[in-house]
Protein backbone atom coordinates (compact mmCIF):
# COMPACT_ATOMS: atom_id res chain seq x y z
CA UNK A 1 0.00 0.00 0.00
CA UNK A 2 1.70 3.49 -1.33
CA UNK A 3 -0.20 5.28 1.40
CA UNK A 4 -0.32 8.41 -1.46
CA UNK A 5 -2.95 10.42 0.92
CA UNK A 6 0.01 10.58 3.64
CA UNK A 7 2.56 11.76 1.45
CA UNK A 8 0.00 14.41 -0.13
CA UNK A 9 -0.22 15.13 3.67
CA UNK A 10 3.27 15.48 4.34
CA UNK A 11 3.80 17.88 1.47
CA UNK A 12 0.77 20.42 2.58
CA UNK A 13 1.97 20.05 6.01
CA UNK A 14 4.93 22.38 5.38
CA UNK A 15 3.23 24.77 3.16
CA UNK A 16 -0.02 25.24 4.40
CA UNK A 17 -0.03 24.88 7.92
CA UNK A 18 -3.94 25.73 8.15
CA UNK A 19 -5.25 23.71 5.27
CA UNK A 20 -3.32 20.39 6.79
CA UNK A 21 -4.72 20.79 10.22
CA UNK A 22 -8.11 20.40 8.09
CA UNK A 23 -7.17 17.25 5.92
CA UNK A 24 -5.77 15.64 9.14
CA UNK A 25 -8.61 16.21 10.71
CA UNK A 26 -10.82 14.79 8.08
CA UNK A 27 -8.43 11.81 7.41
CA UNK A 28 -9.02 11.01 11.02
CA UNK A 29 -12.79 11.00 11.16
CA UNK A 30 -12.96 8.57 8.06
CA UNK A 31 -13.54 4.86 7.79
CA UNK A 32 -11.74 2.28 6.19
CA UNK A 33 -14.08 2.13 2.71
CA UNK A 34 -12.91 5.98 2.24
CA UNK A 35 -9.29 4.92 2.97
CA UNK A 36 -9.43 2.03 0.09
CA UNK A 37 -11.02 4.39 -2.52
CA UNK A 38 -9.07 7.06 -1.87
CA UNK A 39 -5.85 5.25 -2.53
CA UNK A 40 -7.07 3.74 -5.57
CA UNK A 41 -7.71 6.68 -7.04
CA UNK A 42 -4.79 8.44 -5.84
CA UNK A 43 -2.85 5.33 -7.08
CA UNK A 44 -4.75 5.95 -10.57
CA UNK A 45 -3.96 9.52 -10.62
CA UNK A 46 0.41 9.14 -9.69
CA UNK A 47 0.50 6.62 -12.92
CA UNK A 48 -0.79 9.35 -14.68
CA UNK A 49 1.44 12.08 -13.56
CA UNK A 50 4.33 10.24 -14.21
CA UNK A 51 3.56 8.73 -17.78
CA UNK A 52 3.52 12.57 -18.25
CA UNK A 53 6.46 13.33 -16.57
CA UNK A 54 5.39 14.98 -13.55
CA UNK A 55 5.55 14.04 -9.53
CA UNK A 56 2.91 14.09 -6.46
CA UNK A 57 5.13 16.90 -5.71
CA UNK A 58 4.08 19.16 -8.47
CA UNK A 59 0.37 17.85 -8.12
CA UNK A 60 0.04 19.02 -4.59
CA UNK A 61 1.79 22.93 -5.56
CA UNK A 62 -1.18 22.70 -8.15
CA UNK A 63 -3.37 22.57 -5.63
CA UNK A 64 -2.09 24.33 -2.98
CA UNK A 65 -2.14 27.11 -5.93
CA UNK A 66 -5.72 26.81 -6.77
CA UNK A 67 -6.67 27.04 -2.67
CA UNK A 68 -4.60 30.18 -3.19
CA UNK A 69 -6.73 31.31 -5.77
CA UNK A 70 -10.31 30.17 -4.39
CA UNK A 71 -9.22 32.05 -1.02
CA UNK A 72 -8.38 35.15 -3.08
CA UNK A 73 -11.37 34.72 -4.99
CA UNK A 74 -13.68 34.48 -1.46
CA UNK A 75 -12.39 37.58 0.05
CA UNK A 76 -13.51 39.23 -3.31
CA UNK A 77 -16.58 37.80 -3.27
CA UNK A 78 -17.42 38.57 0.20
CA UNK A 79 -16.74 42.13 -0.55
CA UNK A 80 -18.48 42.24 -3.37
CA UNK A 81 -21.35 39.52 -3.12
CA UNK A 82 -20.52 38.14 -7.08
CA UNK A 83 -18.08 35.98 -8.77
CA UNK A 84 -15.80 37.64 -10.21
CA UNK A 85 -16.57 36.52 -13.67
CA UNK A 86 -20.41 36.47 -15.08
CA UNK A 87 -19.55 35.41 -18.72
CA UNK A 88 -18.41 32.40 -20.67
CA UNK A 89 -16.07 34.13 -22.69
CA UNK A 90 -14.85 35.78 -19.52
CA UNK A 91 -13.80 32.43 -18.12
CA UNK A 92 -13.08 31.06 -21.96
CA UNK A 93 -10.02 33.76 -22.14
CA UNK A 94 -8.96 33.51 -18.43
CA UNK A 95 -9.40 29.86 -17.58
CA UNK A 96 -10.24 27.26 -20.55
CA UNK A 97 -7.59 29.00 -23.19
CA UNK A 98 -5.44 29.70 -20.93
CA UNK A 99 -2.82 26.51 -20.89
CA UNK A 100 -1.29 27.40 -17.40
CA UNK A 101 -4.22 28.00 -15.84
CA UNK A 102 -5.57 25.06 -16.92
CA UNK A 103 -2.47 22.81 -15.81
CA UNK A 104 -2.59 23.63 -12.67
CA UNK A 105 -6.23 24.03 -12.28
CA UNK A 106 -6.95 20.55 -13.51
CA UNK A 107 -4.49 19.34 -11.44
CA UNK A 108 -5.89 20.79 -8.43
CA UNK A 109 -9.91 19.80 -8.88
CA UNK A 110 -8.61 16.07 -9.30
CA UNK A 111 -6.75 16.10 -5.81
CA UNK A 112 -9.92 17.76 -4.39
CA UNK A 113 -11.83 14.56 -4.99
CA UNK A 114 -10.84 12.96 -1.57
CA UNK A 115 -9.22 15.88 0.02
CA UNK A 116 -12.46 17.77 -0.05
CA UNK A 117 -14.70 16.05 2.37
CA UNK A 118 -18.03 17.21 0.71
CA UNK A 119 -16.77 15.42 -2.75
CA UNK A 120 -16.28 12.59 -1.01
CA UNK A 121 -19.89 12.51 0.74
CA UNK A 122 -21.16 13.26 -2.28
CA UNK A 123 -19.79 10.41 -4.59
CA UNK A 124 -21.11 8.15 -1.36
CA UNK A 125 -24.65 9.71 -1.56
CA UNK A 126 -24.27 8.91 -5.86
CA UNK A 127 -22.79 5.49 -5.11
CA UNK A 128 -25.92 4.66 -2.71
CA UNK A 129 -28.81 6.14 -4.99
CA UNK A 130 -27.42 4.40 -8.07
CA UNK A 131 -27.06 0.94 -6.38
CA UNK A 132 -31.35 1.71 -5.13
CA UNK A 133 -32.05 2.63 -8.86
CA UNK A 134 -30.18 0.16 -10.63
CA UNK A 135 -32.93 -2.19 -12.60
CA UNK A 136 -33.83 1.30 -13.78
CA UNK A 137 -31.04 2.23 -15.41
CA UNK A 138 -29.96 0.51 -18.69
CA UNK A 139 -28.72 3.81 -20.88
CA UNK A 140 -26.65 6.25 -18.71
CA UNK A 141 -25.06 9.64 -19.72
CA UNK A 142 -22.77 11.86 -18.39
CA UNK A 143 -22.83 15.10 -18.92
CA UNK A 144 -18.78 16.85 -18.31
CA UNK A 145 -15.91 14.32 -18.14
CA UNK A 146 -14.56 15.71 -14.87
CA UNK A 147 -12.70 12.95 -13.65
CA UNK A 148 -14.51 9.85 -14.48
CA UNK A 149 -15.21 9.37 -10.32
CA UNK A 150 -18.55 8.83 -11.05
CA UNK A 151 -19.07 7.18 -14.39
CA UNK A 152 -16.59 4.35 -12.55
CA UNK A 153 -18.82 4.35 -9.74
CA UNK A 154 -21.77 3.75 -12.20
CA UNK A 155 -19.98 1.06 -14.55
CA UNK A 156 -19.37 -0.94 -11.51
CA UNK A 157 -22.52 -0.88 -10.25
CA UNK A 158 -25.09 -1.29 -12.88
CA UNK A 159 -26.16 -3.87 -15.15
CA UNK A 160 -23.42 -5.36 -17.93
CA UNK A 161 -25.57 -4.42 -20.62
CA UNK A 162 -25.86 -0.90 -19.46
CA UNK A 163 -25.22 1.95 -22.54
CA UNK A 164 -22.89 3.99 -21.13
CA UNK A 165 -22.47 7.85 -23.28
CA UNK A 166 -20.31 10.62 -22.10
CA UNK A 167 -20.07 14.33 -23.44
CA UNK A 168 -17.81 16.74 -22.83
CA UNK A 169 -17.10 20.08 -25.28
CA UNK A 170 -13.24 19.59 -24.23
CA UNK A 171 -11.26 17.08 -25.71
CA UNK A 172 -8.74 17.82 -22.64
CA UNK A 173 -11.36 16.47 -19.85
CA UNK A 174 -12.19 13.77 -22.27
CA UNK A 175 -8.71 12.69 -22.44
CA UNK A 176 -7.84 13.13 -18.26
CA UNK A 177 -10.67 11.24 -17.86
CA UNK A 178 -9.93 8.12 -19.87
CA UNK A 179 -7.37 7.97 -17.36
CA UNK A 180 -9.62 7.38 -14.42
CA UNK A 181 -12.50 5.12 -15.98
CA UNK A 182 -12.51 1.96 -15.07
CA UNK A 183 -13.47 -0.36 -18.46
CA UNK A 184 -13.22 3.21 -20.38
CA UNK A 185 -13.98 0.64 -23.36
CA UNK A 186 -17.18 0.38 -22.42
CA UNK A 187 -17.98 3.86 -22.88
CA UNK A 188 -18.86 6.16 -25.35
CA UNK A 189 -17.03 9.70 -25.60
CA UNK A 190 -18.50 12.13 -27.92
CA UNK A 191 -16.67 15.44 -27.86
CA UNK A 192 -20.06 17.64 -28.37
CA UNK A 193 -21.43 20.25 -26.59
CA UNK A 194 -24.30 19.21 -25.11
CA UNK A 195 -26.58 21.85 -26.29
CA UNK A 196 -26.42 20.63 -29.87
CA UNK A 197 -26.06 16.86 -28.48
CA UNK A 198 -29.62 15.48 -29.47
CA UNK A 199 -30.19 11.75 -28.01
CA UNK A 200 -33.73 12.95 -27.45
CA UNK A 201 -36.08 11.09 -24.96
CA UNK A 202 -33.33 8.58 -24.87
CA UNK A 203 -31.47 8.04 -21.77
CA UNK A 204 -33.13 6.79 -18.31
CA UNK A 205 -30.37 8.20 -16.19
CA UNK A 206 -28.01 11.66 -16.71
CA UNK A 207 -25.24 12.42 -14.35
CA UNK A 208 -24.22 16.09 -14.34
CA UNK A 209 -21.56 17.19 -11.87
CA UNK A 210 -20.75 20.48 -10.78
CA UNK A 211 -21.57 21.98 -14.31
CA UNK A 212 -24.37 24.19 -13.59
CA UNK A 213 -22.24 26.97 -12.03
CA UNK A 214 -19.87 27.06 -14.82
CA UNK A 215 -22.65 28.24 -17.68
CA UNK A 216 -24.44 31.49 -17.81
CA UNK A 217 -28.14 29.95 -18.40
CA UNK A 218 -28.60 27.11 -15.58
CA UNK A 219 -32.29 26.79 -16.83
CA UNK A 220 -31.74 26.21 -20.17
CA UNK A 221 -29.26 23.35 -19.23
CA UNK A 222 -31.63 22.02 -17.12
CA UNK A 223 -33.97 22.42 -19.98
CA UNK A 224 -31.86 20.25 -21.94
CA UNK A 225 -31.17 17.48 -19.63
CA UNK A 226 -34.83 16.85 -19.29
CA UNK A 227 -35.35 16.74 -22.81
CA UNK A 228 -32.74 13.65 -22.93
CA UNK A 229 -34.50 12.02 -20.55
CA UNK A 230 -36.76 9.44 -21.60
CA UNK A 231 -40.35 9.64 -19.63
CA UNK A 232 -39.99 8.59 -16.41
CA UNK A 233 -36.08 9.23 -16.36
CA UNK A 234 -33.55 10.45 -13.66
CA UNK A 235 -30.41 12.33 -12.99
CA UNK A 236 -28.15 13.06 -10.11
CA UNK A 237 -27.31 16.55 -10.37
CA UNK A 238 -24.60 18.58 -8.09
CA UNK A 239 -23.82 22.34 -8.13
CA UNK A 240 -22.35 24.37 -5.01
CA UNK A 241 -23.64 27.80 -3.45
CA UNK A 242 -21.92 30.48 -2.44
CA UNK A 243 -18.53 28.91 -3.86
CA UNK A 244 -16.38 31.71 -6.25
CA UNK A 245 -13.92 30.15 -8.45
CA UNK A 246 -11.80 31.32 -11.28
CA UNK A 247 -14.28 29.87 -13.96
CA UNK A 248 -17.68 29.72 -11.62
CA UNK A 249 -20.36 31.99 -13.67
CA UNK A 250 -23.29 31.33 -11.85
CA UNK A 251 -23.74 32.26 -7.99
CA UNK A 252 -26.71 30.31 -6.14
CA UNK A 253 -26.99 32.25 -2.93
CA UNK A 254 -28.48 29.13 -1.18
CA UNK A 255 -30.17 25.75 -1.93
CA UNK A 256 -33.88 27.05 -2.68
CA UNK A 257 -32.81 28.62 -6.09
CA UNK A 258 -30.63 25.92 -6.58
CA UNK A 259 -34.55 23.49 -5.48
CA UNK A 260 -36.49 26.23 -7.34
CA UNK A 261 -35.16 26.24 -10.74
CA UNK A 262 -34.83 22.39 -10.77
CA UNK A 263 -39.39 22.65 -10.52
CA UNK A 264 -39.11 25.54 -13.17
CA UNK A 265 -37.13 22.70 -15.63
CA UNK A 266 -39.71 20.29 -14.53
CA UNK A 267 -37.67 17.87 -12.83
CA UNK A 268 -38.85 17.06 -9.40
CA UNK A 269 -36.43 16.59 -6.24
CA UNK A 270 -36.65 13.25 -5.02
CA UNK A 271 -33.46 12.75 -2.61
CA UNK A 272 -31.14 15.58 -1.94
CA UNK A 273 -27.89 16.17 0.19
CA UNK A 274 -27.13 19.64 1.81
CA UNK A 275 -23.10 19.46 2.63
CA UNK A 276 -21.71 22.72 3.87
CA UNK A 277 -18.46 23.24 3.29
CA UNK A 278 -17.76 24.30 7.29
CA UNK A 279 -19.14 22.11 10.31
CA UNK A 280 -21.99 24.90 10.55
CA UNK A 281 -25.76 24.90 9.53
CA UNK A 282 -27.25 25.69 6.50
CA UNK A 283 -28.60 28.74 7.74
CA UNK A 284 -25.37 30.05 9.37
CA UNK A 285 -23.53 28.92 5.83
CA UNK A 286 -26.15 31.05 3.79
CA UNK A 287 -25.60 33.80 6.15
CA UNK A 288 -21.74 33.61 6.15
CA UNK A 289 -21.53 32.96 2.54
CA UNK A 290 -19.69 29.62 2.85
CA UNK A 291 -19.69 27.13 0.52
CA UNK A 292 -22.45 24.41 0.57
CA UNK A 293 -22.52 21.60 -1.98
CA UNK A 294 -25.82 20.53 -3.46
CA UNK A 295 -26.77 17.30 -4.72
CA UNK A 296 -29.78 16.19 -5.59
CA UNK A 297 -31.65 12.49 -7.74
CA UNK A 298 -34.26 14.43 -9.83
CA UNK A 299 -36.96 12.24 -12.10
CA UNK A 300 -38.59 13.92 -15.17
CA UNK A 301 -42.08 15.18 -14.91
CA UNK B 1 6.52 50.91 8.97
CA UNK B 2 8.63 48.71 11.47
CA UNK B 3 8.03 44.60 11.42
CA UNK B 4 7.41 45.26 15.36
CA UNK B 5 4.44 48.72 15.00
CA UNK B 6 3.32 45.55 12.06
CA UNK B 7 3.21 42.30 14.02
CA UNK B 8 0.91 44.53 16.95
CA UNK B 9 -1.57 45.66 14.26
CA UNK B 10 -1.61 41.94 13.41
CA UNK B 11 -2.33 40.91 17.02
CA UNK B 12 -5.08 43.17 17.45
CA UNK B 13 -6.83 41.80 14.64
CA UNK B 14 -5.93 38.19 15.62
CA UNK B 15 -7.45 39.27 18.91
CA UNK B 16 -10.55 40.21 17.60
CA UNK B 17 -10.97 37.28 15.21
CA UNK B 18 -10.49 34.43 18.13
CA UNK B 19 -12.17 36.81 20.81
CA UNK B 20 -9.28 36.58 22.93
CA UNK B 21 -7.83 40.15 24.35
CA UNK B 22 -4.62 38.45 25.83
CA UNK B 23 -4.02 36.62 22.63
CA UNK B 24 0.32 36.95 22.38
CA UNK B 25 1.42 36.25 19.07
CA UNK B 26 5.09 36.42 16.68
CA UNK B 27 6.55 36.46 13.87
CA UNK B 28 6.92 32.56 14.28
CA UNK B 29 3.59 31.89 15.62
CA UNK B 30 1.82 29.84 12.92
CA UNK B 31 -1.66 28.34 12.75
CA UNK B 32 0.11 24.67 13.88
CA UNK B 33 -0.25 26.81 17.54
CA UNK B 34 -3.56 28.11 17.25
CA UNK B 35 -6.18 25.86 17.07
CA UNK B 36 -8.47 28.24 16.43
CA UNK B 37 -6.54 29.58 13.07
CA UNK B 38 -8.65 27.56 10.79
CA UNK B 39 -9.51 28.09 7.11
CA UNK B 40 -12.92 30.02 7.92
CA UNK B 41 -11.01 32.49 10.62
CA UNK B 42 -8.07 32.77 8.12
CA UNK B 43 -10.51 34.51 5.32
CA UNK B 44 -11.75 36.66 8.28
CA UNK B 45 -7.92 37.38 9.17
CA UNK B 46 -7.12 38.32 5.65
CA UNK B 47 -9.66 40.59 5.02
CA UNK B 48 -9.21 42.45 8.40
CA UNK B 49 -5.87 42.91 7.06
CA UNK B 50 -6.78 44.73 4.04
CA UNK B 51 -8.94 46.88 5.85
CA UNK B 52 -6.56 47.93 8.68
CA UNK B 53 -3.42 48.33 6.16
CA UNK B 54 -5.69 49.35 2.86
CA UNK B 55 -3.89 47.00 1.08
CA UNK B 56 -5.10 43.84 -1.33
CA UNK B 57 -3.26 40.46 -1.29
CA UNK B 58 -2.65 38.15 -4.62
CA UNK B 59 -3.48 34.68 -4.26
CA UNK B 60 0.31 34.28 -4.85
CA UNK B 61 1.32 36.39 -1.39
CA UNK B 62 -1.95 34.18 0.19
CA UNK B 63 -0.46 30.95 -1.20
CA UNK B 64 2.70 31.60 0.58
CA UNK B 65 1.90 32.56 4.23
CA UNK B 66 3.39 29.86 6.77
CA UNK B 67 3.37 31.66 10.26
CA UNK B 68 2.41 35.62 11.30
CA UNK B 69 6.31 36.43 9.42
CA UNK B 70 5.24 35.85 6.01
CA UNK B 71 2.43 37.90 6.78
CA UNK B 72 4.53 41.01 8.19
CA UNK B 73 6.75 40.30 4.91
CA UNK B 74 3.73 40.35 2.33
CA UNK B 75 2.12 43.77 4.27
CA UNK B 76 5.60 45.40 4.35
CA UNK B 77 6.08 44.90 0.65
CA UNK B 78 3.01 46.44 -0.65
CA UNK B 79 3.64 49.39 2.31
CA UNK B 80 6.89 49.98 0.65
CA UNK B 81 5.24 49.86 -2.80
Amino acid sequence: MNNYFSQILDIIKKQNPIHYKRLNKMLSEQDSEFTIRAEKFFTQYVNYLNKNGKTLNYAVDCYLKMLADIAYEHIKFLESGKYSSSSFNEVLQRVYSNPQVMEYYMHGLLLSQFLWEQHYQILKFFTKGILQRKKQINRYLEIGAGHGLYISEAINLLNKDTLFDLVDISETSLNMSKEFIDEKERVNFYKEDIYQYNKLSYYNFITMGEVLEHVEKPLELLLKVNSLLCEGGEAFITTPTNAPAIDHITLFSNVQEIRDLMKKAKLEITEEVVLPSEKVTEEVANELKITILYGAFVKKI
Amino acid sequence: MERNEILKQIQEVFREIFSKSDMTISEITSPVEVEEWDSLNHIQIVVALEKKFKIKFTSLELQNWRNVGDIINSIQNKIKN
